[in-house]
């Protein structure tokens, strides 16, 4: 596992349930699977251009984490900064259907979408050894 | 119908509150969720629903994400929230930790509610002004226009114009010019009760907010409804029909005028300003 910080943006997209699924396995990996390690970026800040989002991005390894196939998250930190070190679609994983349900909202979150979670973190992991 | 652009940040937590409380309005009729994240990549999804309804732009915080993301579109915001705000006058503090917890939940709640409020009917205002003859000075390229008679100044550049029993209450021409285009006017509540010196709203442009600062204390009867729709009015004309406020004076103005500028003397105190500035 690699030792130094490693940056990871979600694509939070409110587009579709893979945005929010997106959002909840960064968080998940920053505080629970590799806290410490991690250093979440906020994209609507990267693309906004304030704070060191951009600059960490150049600097460190990151990974783009997107609810969708439209990558936003992808495309802003290869427009805004680098390539980035390894990308996540959850539409790949959980499946088109799924993925470009309806947003949630963490109150109605369930144990499927737990899982949903779990599986999307597990191969951001993947990523995380192989750097 | 509101279009909602939350900054849905993953910065601070008021960024997930922003975007826990567009999902939960959803859910309604009259809402549409934008996605900032999809929008900046690609406005077209969007077209129609931002042809059709109003856009409602809520910031978790004052980096102002959604706001900057909305003027770099040159997208018209009607309404504005943010999230630490909110919290503020709630006494409550959002913090870094991105858990949901009784306090975002809390604040989410407020929040919602002041977005489905109905609209309070505004009073019209009755107010009247005379034909104002303005002095003028111009360093480099600006030119600085001040009126002559009836109005009052702080030093933070407001303006007061007192009639009667009321006043109207505005920016110079100074802060449009430092400001530039001027996106946004977030007005006081009607029925504050302000002091002299505090905040009574803000105005904002892609450069930064400008907190207004009240030169004399009142009771808010009226603002200036049009600035929603037309916010370059403040540019366009400061003094006349880009006015803020309007309050029901209280006894004590003839002492808040006291420590004011009139137009003669704030026309010397800006020039010197302005040669600083330079």
């Amino acid at each position: 596992m690699a030792e130094k910080k490693i940056g990871v943006v979600a694509c939070s997209g409110e587009e579709c349930l893979g945005g929010t699924i997106s959002r909840l396995a960064v968080r998940k990996i920053m505080e629970k699977d590799r806290p410490g390690v991690t250093t979440t970026l906020c994209l609507p800040l990267f693309i906004a251009g304030d704070g060191g989002e951009r600059e960490f991005a150049k600097n460190y390894p990151t990974i783009s984490v997107d609810g969708c196939s439209k990558c936003c998250a992808k495309r802003a930190i290869e427009k805004f900064s680098a390539e980035v070190s390894g990308s996540i679609d959850i539409e790949a994983i959980i499946g088109k259907e799924l993925a470009l349900d309806a947003p949630l909202s963490t109150r109605n979150l369930t144990e499927h979408h737990q899982k949903m979670v779990d599986q999307v973190s597990a191969e951001i992991l993947k990523i995380y050894d192989s750097l | 119908m509101k279009c909602l652009l939350p900054c849905n940040g993953l910065d601070k937590c008021a960024g997930l509150v922003s975007g826990q409380a567009a999902v939960e309005l959803s859910q309604q009729d009259d809402f549409e969720l934008i996605c900032p994240v999809l929008l900046n990549q690609n406005k077209s999804p969007y077209e129609k629903i931002l042809a059709q309804g109003d856009l409602v732009v809520i910031d978790g915080c004052n980096t102002r994400c959604a706001s900057k993301l909305a003027q770099s579109l040159d997208l018209k915001i009607k309404d504005k929230y943010n999230v630490s705000d909110v919290a503020k006058s709630m006494d409550l503090k959002l913090g870094k930790d991105l858990a949901v917890n009784e306090t975002t939940k809390a604040v989410q709640k407020a929040l919602v509610e002041k977005l489905t409020q109905t609209e309070d009917k505004k009073e019209a205002s009755t107010f009247e002004m005379t034909t104002i003859d303005y002095d003028s000075f111009m360093e480099g390229k600006f030119v600085f226009k001040v009126p002559k008679q009836g109005f009052f100044f702080n030093e933070n550049d407001c303006w007061v114009y007192v009639s009667g029993n009321s006043a109207r209450i505005g920016v110079s021409d100074y802060v449009q010019q430092n400001l530039s285009d001027i996106l946004y006017y977030d007005p006081p509540e009607i029925d504050d009760e302000i002091e002299q010196f505090d905040d009574c709203g803000s105005i904002e442009s892609g450069k930064a907010v400008f907190e207004i600062i009240a030169p004399v204390s009142g009771r808010v009867t009226a603002v200036n409804e049009a600035l929603q729709d037309s916010p370059e009015w403040i540019n366009e004309s400061p003094y006349e029909r880009g006015w803020l406020v309007e309050i029901a004076l209280t006894d004590e103005v003839t002492e808040d005028l006291e420590i004011l500028h009139d137009g003669s003397s704030y026309f010397e105190y800006l020039k010197k300003k302005v040669a600083q500035d330079v």
